[in-house]
């Protein structure tokens, strides 16, 4: 047995911290706030570059035929410095359901073009004052005089400016409350029509998209027709998996703060960090964070495999790091003081982009039903 | 990342179980696990057990071989672990025996004492009791006051030590005590004896916990005497054997946590079995979600151990990050056995034969607050792993 990450994965690890710390950390989650995606376009194509974006795409598609492990070192550290954009809903998300129900002219279309960088994919799944569930889908795919027409609104739609294409979750049958959705993929053209909305997590991106009788052609659908949720969960197991590794690099930052912030902050003569008060809030952060990085690990190992809690170990991976990482964010607040609660201080950042995952494609109630269903109880 | 077993500990794990089916008591895996109530029946019994695994060649496995162990990996142990937790076999009366004093003794033990005492170690003919705990000296261990004099060629002890485990079974107890006084530098001047607790100066008292059990006692030392040929290591340094016992211990964490593992699943059997308004509890959406939240717990505190213990096996000995694990398994313990007796409802506090569920969770939950407090209380751990983990400063009074 070795439950530990090989020393190239972590060797690995090692170039994307440098990279992104020449970047600045969270600088350039920070100037997605002023509306700039400069540097997050350098350090998509830098990672590129790297070869991550082609990590989990088989060799046919010019990509390395790797696993979701050997992603974890890349997103953990995307995760440490908040780098929002397109990579997870890529490369976790789209890549996993094209390799799994994708058309061969369609991975041919997309695979290696993701492999290279030049597509980053987005995911329209949320509709206005629905929920992440099939029932919750109205946006309706139909067919008019002989071709396909998509008409409805999708919200929440992250980084849609910068996407190059979107994945869709449609309606294609209205009798079928299970199922009866469809995924299709999109290709950004000016006829879409993208509004950006206000969410207070600002480095995250968000926009509404609505379709009007947009025409679809049958080589946009990914796998069969009316089977969409059911083709979906492959992608969420692989997502959340992901999801869950990025939580875990940003709460590592996270404990790091608050820890070395308790070492040179003096009140009452000392360092704050003496104060078991403050001393063992941190240590239920840290343990927080092993106990989600040590589920997080398994899950992107379990989740290429068949063993029986391939589902059970993602999605309480996820329900896990979604969870603590409210509770550490808001206590490196608080361990900060008043300085925490400043625009200066990173602390804010971190707390924003914990409640904007909390509740991304799924809540924690939705994934502990699937844990325990998964389990057959 | 590899969580499979070589074919090593593959075939150690059959030759285990092999021998488990046919040495267990009779009709133990069965169901038939009742153990007596009266202490010195109970002791027989275990004392009896102890030799059949030492005649099996399974008392001590960890140990060398020539001390009558087999040597075993860090893996086989945790596979023993998981064995024995799978065929809820009977406890080890002489844990502290097997698992501190031998290896320690084989550590830094004279050829006399490794003679005199690892054999009856194994065989369970001499249990051993720990002295560590005082009623002036509980985390802080260093306060203790427990006197060690040298009298001619003897020592003569007095003091009192408390929540001693085992004391009203043992035939030796591993003494911590004070032999000189450095106000500054309190964990010196402590001395290790091997001291025998049957002997006109020693009497115990058994302890009643508040789950109405006797597990540990307080000792008494009245001109209780000892040898040199009794010390562990050499006179005022006792603090450093303590801390090579400590580093022995190397793999009960991990047969806790199967235990939590074990028993986190017959709660959830609990939540198929018991019914409100007519269905089962599981099927009840709040219940679904607390199981989940448990079920993410638990296995997150178990990998993390394999975690751990993959970084012992490349480091060849445990860093402090041990501490979360003890950490964790002893809160979740307290966790799941409240949430294991409040599902049942009002029949919840229902004790023994009155019960309704199997096993007791009753015993359960209220021994589960001790397990936060022996072994290192909680606070302390937090204090380890927030000062040799995170590199935080100690508070002024340490």
């Amino acid at each position: 047995m070795d439950f530990s990450l090989t020393e190239e994965q972590e060797m690995f690890r090692g170039h994307i911290r440098k990279m992104l710390d020449k970047f600045g950390g969270t600088q350039v989650a920070r100037e997605m706030i002023d509306q700039n995606p400069q540097n997050l376009k350098k350090v998509y194509k830098t990672l590129a570059e790297l070869g991550c974006s082609g990590i989990n795409i088989p060799e046919e598609y010019d990509g390395m035929d790797l696993e979701a492990l050997d992603l974890v070192p890349t997103f953990e550290e995307m995760g440490r410095s908040l780098v929002p954009g397109l990579f997870m809903e890529t490369s976790a998300l789209a890549v996993p359901i094209l390799k799994k129900y994708a058309t061969e002219e369609q991975k041919q279309q997309y695979l290696p073009a993701i492999a290279s960088g030049e597509k980053w994919i987005s995911f329209a799944a949320l509709e206005p004052f629905n929920d992440f569930s099939p029932a919750g889908i109205h946006c309706t795919l139909q067919q008019k005089d002989g071709q396909y027409v998509l008409n409805g609104t999708k919200t929440l739609v992250p980084e849609a400016e910068l996407a190059d294409a979107f994945l869709v979750l449609v309606r294609t049958n209205q009798e079928d409350q299970e199922d009866g959705l469809s995924l299709l993929l999109i290709d950004k053209t000016d006829a879409l029509n993208i509004e950006k909305q206000s969410s207070f997590d600002e480095s995250k991106h968000v926009a509404k998209m609505e379709f009007e009788n947009l025409v679809i052609t049958q080589e946009q659908i990914i796998g069969e027709v009316d089977k969409g949720w059911t083709q979906l969960q492959e992608g969420l197991l692989y997502f959340n998996a992901a999801l869950s590794s990025y939580i875990v690099g940003a709460m590592e930052q996270v404990v790091h703060m608050a820890t070395e912030y308790a070492k040179i902050r003096e009140q009452f003569g000392q360092a704050i960090g003496r104060f078991q008060a403050i001393k063992h809030s941190i240590v239920n952060m840290k343990v927080n964070l092993e106990i989600a990085r040590s589920l997080s690990h398994y899950a992107n190992w379990v989740v290429d495999t068949e063993e029986f809690d391939r589902e059970a170990a993602v999605y309480s991976a996820r329900t896990y790091a979604t969870e603590k990482f409210i509770e550490v964010s808001a206590h490196n607040i608080q361990i900060h003081g008043g300085i925490g609660f400043t625009e200066e201080i990173d602390c804010h950042l971190y707390v924003k982009r914990a409640r904007y995952y909390d509740q991304y494609l799924g809540s924690t109630p939705f994934y502990q039903e699937k844990v325990v269903a998964s389990l057959g109880w | 990342m590899d969580f499979s077993f070589t074919k090593k500990e593959e075939k150690f794990r059959a030759e285990l179980r092999t021998w488990l089916e046919t040495n267990l008591p009779e009709g133990w895996l069965e169901g038939k696990r009742d153990l007596p109530e009266d202490l010195d029946e109970y002791s027989r019994v275990l004392r009896a057990w102890q030799n059949t695994l030492y005649e099996g060649g399974w008392a001590a496995i960890a140990w060398p071989k020539e001390y009558g162990g087999r040597d075993a990996s860090l893996m086989e142990e945790i596979i023993y672990h998981q064995e024995m937790v799978r065929v809820k076999a009977p406890p080890l009366i002489n844990y502290i025996g097997i698992h501190m004093v031998g290896p320690t003794l084989i550590d830094i033990g004279t050829d006399e004492q490794k003679e005199r005492y690892l054999k009856n170690i194994l065989t369970g003919e001499e249990i051993w009791c720990q002295g560590y705990s005082e009623p002036g000296a509980g985390s802080d261990l260093t306060g203790l006051k427990t006197r060690a004099v040298k009298d001619g060629d003897r020592w003569l002890i007095n003091g009192q030590k408390v929540w001693t485990s085992f004391g009203h079974v043992a035939d030796k107890c591993f003494l911590l005590t004070r032999t000189s006084t450095h106000p500054e530098k309190k964990h010196r001047g402590i001395t290790v004896f091997m001291m025998d607790m049957d002997q006109p100066g020693v009497e115990t008292l058994p302890i009643v916990q508040m789950d109405g059990q006797s597990e540990f006692n307080e000792v008494y030392m009245t001109d209780a005497v000892a040898t040199d040929a009794d010390i562990v290591g050499q006179v005022d340094s006792g603090w450093h054997v303590l801390i090579a016992l400590m580093l022995h211990e190397r793999t009960g964490i991990g047969a806790e946590l199967f235990t939590l593992e074990k028993q986190f699943n017959d709660t959830v059997e609990l939540a198929q079995q018991y019914k409100v308004n007519g269905r089962p509890l599981i099927e009840n959406p709040a219940v679904r979600q607390k199981l989940a939240n448990f079920y993410a717990r638990v296995r997150g505190s178990l990998l993390n151990y394999y975690k751990n213990l993959t970084t012992t096996i490349k480091n060849g000995q445990p860093g402090a990050e041990t501490s979360i694990d003890k950490l964790v398994v002893t809160e979740l313990h307290q966790a799941l056995s409240a949430f294991a007796v409040e599902i049942q409802g009002h029949q919840g506090v229902l004790l023994d034969k009155d019960a309704v569920a199997d096993p007791k969770w009753q015993h359960l939950f209220l021994a589960s607050f001790g397990q936060t407090i022996g072994g290192g209380t909680s606070e302390v751990q937090r204090n380890t792993i927030g000062e040799r983990v995170l590199g935080l400063p100690k508070d002024m009074g340490r």
